[in-house]
């Protein structure tokens, strides 16, 4: 996945670079990489604390403690927890959709389900240091009070209107 | 040292002390992590913030406002949910380039309308969901956070949008 990425990624960068050479030659192509590595330079304090925390808080907290506290919930208790193992759970898609299939074969319900993935989308706590050093605190704040209801809401709604649907997801999983 | 670099030493402060508390080596296995994951995305973060370099250069800055500025409306936060969607890859490679288009002059809503819509709507992300948990499930999901990016954009317009 990650080395497709760096492919991907190094094209853009070759793209862009040719589309700098064509509207004002080498100098905007040097402009654009001295700009580029500059403000790498200026946030490199703080993206070393903001991976300086992710990777604690990747040791303190392990996966399975995160499953297994959510094994029991259902319910309002069941939606509560998933948000807060979902905002708490380290790792990208290919870790906590893994761990997202093992809690519906475990019994979880669909608005379990969505409180936990979305969650993960909205509250991720490993991610919010990268954001806060990136988008900075104005933005950072503003995004987590105005999205702060969204995992419980989209729990109880997907709950309320398709739960009963979580039999079929559940008989469809790969085993 | 800015603001910034100094609210986020106090989280990390925190949690090193915790682990380092706990006696059972944490501390060091948690910097170890952190110097891993952080060397393993270096290349990428080198790739990432060149294509920002690129970008701000290149990008007519009045066209981003009219896109997406400030004073775009709902039609500007419409434009940012649907480029979060397409927005493909982690946080490492998306962060940034949000964050150059923010200090390009989008506004405080479509920002984090497109925020909101990468990490919640991405279609990449749809399909490893639809691989692990299957269709019918990301389809439900999909289905009832389809609003949410726009009016996450347009509340956080109205409760944040005048100050700056």
């Amino acid at each position: 996945m990650r080395d497709y990425t760096i492919l991907i990624l190094g094209g853009v960068v070759l793209l862009l670079a040719g589309a700098a050479w064509r509207s004002g030659g080498w100098e905007l192509v040097l402009a654009g990489a001295v700009g580029g590595v500059k403000t790498l330079l200026l946030v490199a304090p703080l993206l070393l604390c903001a991976f300086l925390i992710a990777g604690l808080i990747q040791v303190l907290l392990t996966q399975e403690k995160v499953a297994y506290w959510l094994g029991e919930g259902s319910g309002w208790r069941g939606i509560f927890l998933a948000c807060i193992g979902g905002a708490l759970i380290p790792g990208g898609p290919y870790v906590y959709y893994p761990i997202a299939a093992a809690l519906l074969r475990a019994g979880a319900s669909l608005g379990v389900l969505v409180a936990f993935v979305s969650a993960k989308n909205v509250w991720p706590v490993v991610r919010l240091p990268l954001e806060f050093a990136l988008l900075g605190p104005r933005l950072t704040v503003a995004r987590l009070l105005t999205t702060f209801l969204i995992p419980p809401l989209l729990g109880f709604l997907a709950q309320a209107l398709a739960g009963r649907q979580v039999e079929a997801i559940r008989e469809n999983l790969k085993s | 040292m800015n603001l910034a670099t100094f609210t986020l030493l106090i989280p990390a402060g925190i949690l090193f002390a915790y682990a380092w508390r706990r006696g059972d080596g944490s501390h060091r296995r948690g910097l170890a992590k952190g110097g891993r994951t952080l060397l393993s995305v270096l290349p990428l973060l080198l790739l990432a913030f060149t294509t920002i370099g690129y970008v701000s250069v290149l990008l007519p800055q009045e066209g981003l406002q009219n896109l997406m500025g400030p004073d775009s409306g709902w039609r500007g936060l419409l434009r940012a949910q649907g480029m979060g969607m397409l927005m493909p890859g982690g946080p490492y490679v998306v962060l940034p380039l949000i964050s150059t288009l923010y200090q390009l002059g989008t506004g405080l809503g479509a920002t984090i309308t497109l925020v909101t819509s990468w990490s919640s709507l991405s279609l990449l992300n749809a399909l490893w969901e639809a691989h692990f948990i299957g269709w019918r499930f990301t389809l439900i999901r999909w289905t009832l956070l389809l609003p949410f990016p726009l009016l996450v954009g347009l509340l956080a317009e109205a409760w944040f949008g005048g100050t700056s």
